[in-house]
């Protein structure tokens, strides 16, 4: 018995001097990495332990010190927030907005991936794809100043080109209008992202082993049965993929993303009530204003919806069809 | 029966073909009509009316562009922040994920968990500030490049790229004595280029692109970014538009003939590069969606 827990002592010891001889050996490398690391602690940790700040009396003068030494206010403005005579117009701008780029944006990928899947000029199907992606690299300062070479009441050339034709009697004031700006926010978004999002459905279609559709030719399918019992059956994995991360992003603006640079790039004093959306609002309570703790409790909340969003839709997806991300 | 499936084919042929036809011309008409103004004299572009070619052909916009002292310093601007931010980003990364590449490092586990966690949860943008502000980084060309040296999606796509290399290629080095940072010099970044390049081009054309720092952590003028000066001018453009200064208005170039031609500075690089990442974009686009 004695002898036995000095043996396992040795061995332990044994061991430890073993995995240091393996530490001493790597020591460049974990040098390599600690660099990492300690940047990672530096811009992505900190901030993360900075949340608190929600919870206090933060000012910024009292610097990274002051968010863990500040007092505690708790809810203050969280309830604060809730009571702003804003709050309900700038939930609901938010929702509104990220809903309407999931319906709009997540089919439209789809789609544009089966009509160049059914495209038989190589080369032709080659250009409209490198064509269609082109706009995804593209800030969305350009898209934006595009918009207004287009749609800008005075200038805008599809305003003038409807007034000369009759379509309409006056220029419509598409960017400074609250009418317009939902519609304008989605159109431009599926504009920019529709080609980037078409890559993984088309490699995913490519992925379909072409047996089934010989099969289903020799059965007598046409060409739109095809598509409807071979090829979406076979990329449904990838779009409960793709749907599972855009409702878990929803808030930022699904997969194709920008809620808040487009709010922020798009909004402007007339359309206001219906483009401030909580990133933008946090964004000047926040920086412009100075007030951080309440800036800090807004974007907490849109986090922490966020979070769950991810996990439930992970969840559901994972019990309905089988394919999810962890 | 089968002419009938043949007309059915030509009509849906018929179809495809118009669509993807129609979805062409409105992506590329745009940036053919921007790069027609930019080329127009400015006051005439304001009366309307162009659509395919420029009616008045000037190079004053561009001219204007150059030796306006605002625009030329923002051009400066972006390059240094894409060339320097771009180098270090990859740079960085690379050694990080040489690091990691090494399947028997210790605490392995450790490491991987701190990048996947931080992968997918912040601390959003207020405290992230005050971070900055601590470090005395606002207001400084480093807040550009230095946020920006670690790259947590391309680190997972380099260790995945250097578990590839073969392992005789360093244990030969090792045997001549070489240690582990002339390793990662000398051998690991020469065979890697494919990975550097696609690192550098994404990296780049973010850089490039990047306004939102510009907004939130500068004030400086003199710091500004080509892509946020114009995103000032758009937006005092919803305002009726005014001639420039009384050196411009002599010459017809305009607020808005200005913002065309520095949309078109800022497409142009793009467009020469973005058609050479293709290879990387299915590859790319799985892994950050994952990130989220």
């Amino acid at each position: 018995m004695n002898l036995n827990t000095e043996a396992s002592l040795q061995l332990k010891a044994n061991r430890q001097h073993q995995l240091w001889k393996r530490f001493k050996k790597q020591t460049v490398l974990h040098l390599f990495v600690g660099l990492g690391m300690l940047f990672l602690l530096i811009f992505a940790y900190t901030p993360m332990f900075g949340i608190v700040m929600a919870f206090k009396d933060y000012t910024i003068v009292t610097g990274i010190k002051g968010i863990f030494t500040s007092d505690w206010v708790g809810l203050q403005y969280f309830n604060e927030f809730v009571d702003d005579y804003r709050f309900g117009e700038i939930v609901r701008n938010t929702l509104v907005l990220s809903f309407l780029k999931v319906i709009f944006a997540f089919p439209a990928p789809i789609l544009f991936a089966i009509l160049l899947n059914e495209v038989r000029h190589l080369a032709f199907k080659r250009f409209v794809q490198t064509v269609s992606y082109l706009p995804h690299f593209i800030s969305w300062v350009v898209v934006v100043g595009i918009a207004f070479s287009f749609l800008s009441a005075d200038i805008g050339i599809l305003n003038k080109l409807m007034v000369k034709i009759g379509l309409i009697d006056k220029p419509l004031d598409f960017l400074t209008s609250a009418n317009y700006f939902w519609g304008l926010a989605v159109g431009s978004a599926v504009w920019k992202e529709m080609g980037w999002w078409t890559i993984i459905f088309l490699a995913a279609i490519a992925g379909i082993n072409p047996a089934l559709y010989e099969a289903a030719q020799i059965d007598g399918a046409g060409r739109l049965s095809r598509i409807w019992h071979v090829t979406l059956p076979g990329i449904k994995g990838t779009i409960v993929v793709v749907l599972i991360l855009t409702i878990g992003s929803i808030l930022g603006g699904g997969l194709v993303g920008s809620n808040f640079e487009q709010a922020y790039l798009l909004g402007n004093d007339v359309n206001n009530s219906t483009s401030e959306i909580v990133q933008t609002y946090a964004f000047k309570v926040g920086l412009a204003d100075g007030r951080f703790s309440y800036a800090a409790a807004i974007d907490l909340i849109q986090s922490v919806i966020s979070v769950l969003l991810i996990f439930s839709s992970n969840y559901i997806a994972k019990r309905a069809s089988g394919s999810s991300l962890f | 029966m089968p002419t009938n499936q043949k007309q059915k084919d030509l009509l849906l042929d018929s179809i495809v073909y118009a669509l993807l036809f129609c979805i062409m011309l409105s992506t590329l008409y745009p940036f053919y009509y921007v790069l027609v103004v930019s080329f127009n004299q400015g006051k005439d572009s304001l009366l309307g009316g162009i659509y395919f070619w420029p009616r008045t052909f000037t190079l004053e916009n561009y001219a204007t562009f150059l030796t306006d002292a605002k625009w030329y310093n923002s051009l400066l601007i972006t390059v240094a922040r894409t060339g320097v931010g771009t180098l270090l980003g990859v740079l960085f990364t690379c050694l990080v994920a040489y690091g990691l590449s090494h399947r028997d490092l210790l605490f392995r586990k450790v490491y991987f968990t701190v990048i996947v966690f931080a992968m997918y949860f912040s601390g959003g943008l207020i405290p992230y500030y005050v971070v900055l502000r601590s470090l005395g980084l606002l207001n400084t060309f480093g807040v550009y490049v230095i946020p920006s040296m670690l790259s947590t999606f391309f680190l997972l796509i380099a260790i995945s790229f250097f578990r590839e290399i073969p392992i005789e290629l360093k244990e030969s080095a090792y045997m001549d004595g070489a240690n582990e940072f002339v390793i990662f010099y000398k051998i690991i970044l020469p065979v890697s280029t494919p990975l550097l390049a696609t690192m550098a081009l994404f990296l780049g054309v973010g850089q490039w692109n990047a306004w939102l720092d510009s907004a939130y952590f500068v004030q400086s003028d003199a710091l500004r970014t080509l892509t946020f000066r114009m995103m000032e001018i758009i937006n005092k453009s919803n305002i009726p538009i005014e001639s420039v200064g009384a050196a411009a208005s002599a010459t017809g170039v305009t607020n808005y003939s200005l913002q065309v031609t520095s949309m078109v500075v800022s497409i142009a690089p793009v467009v020469c590069v973005y058609p050479f990442l293709q290879k990387y974009f299915v590859q790319g686009i799985m892994l950050g969606s994952v990130k989220g």
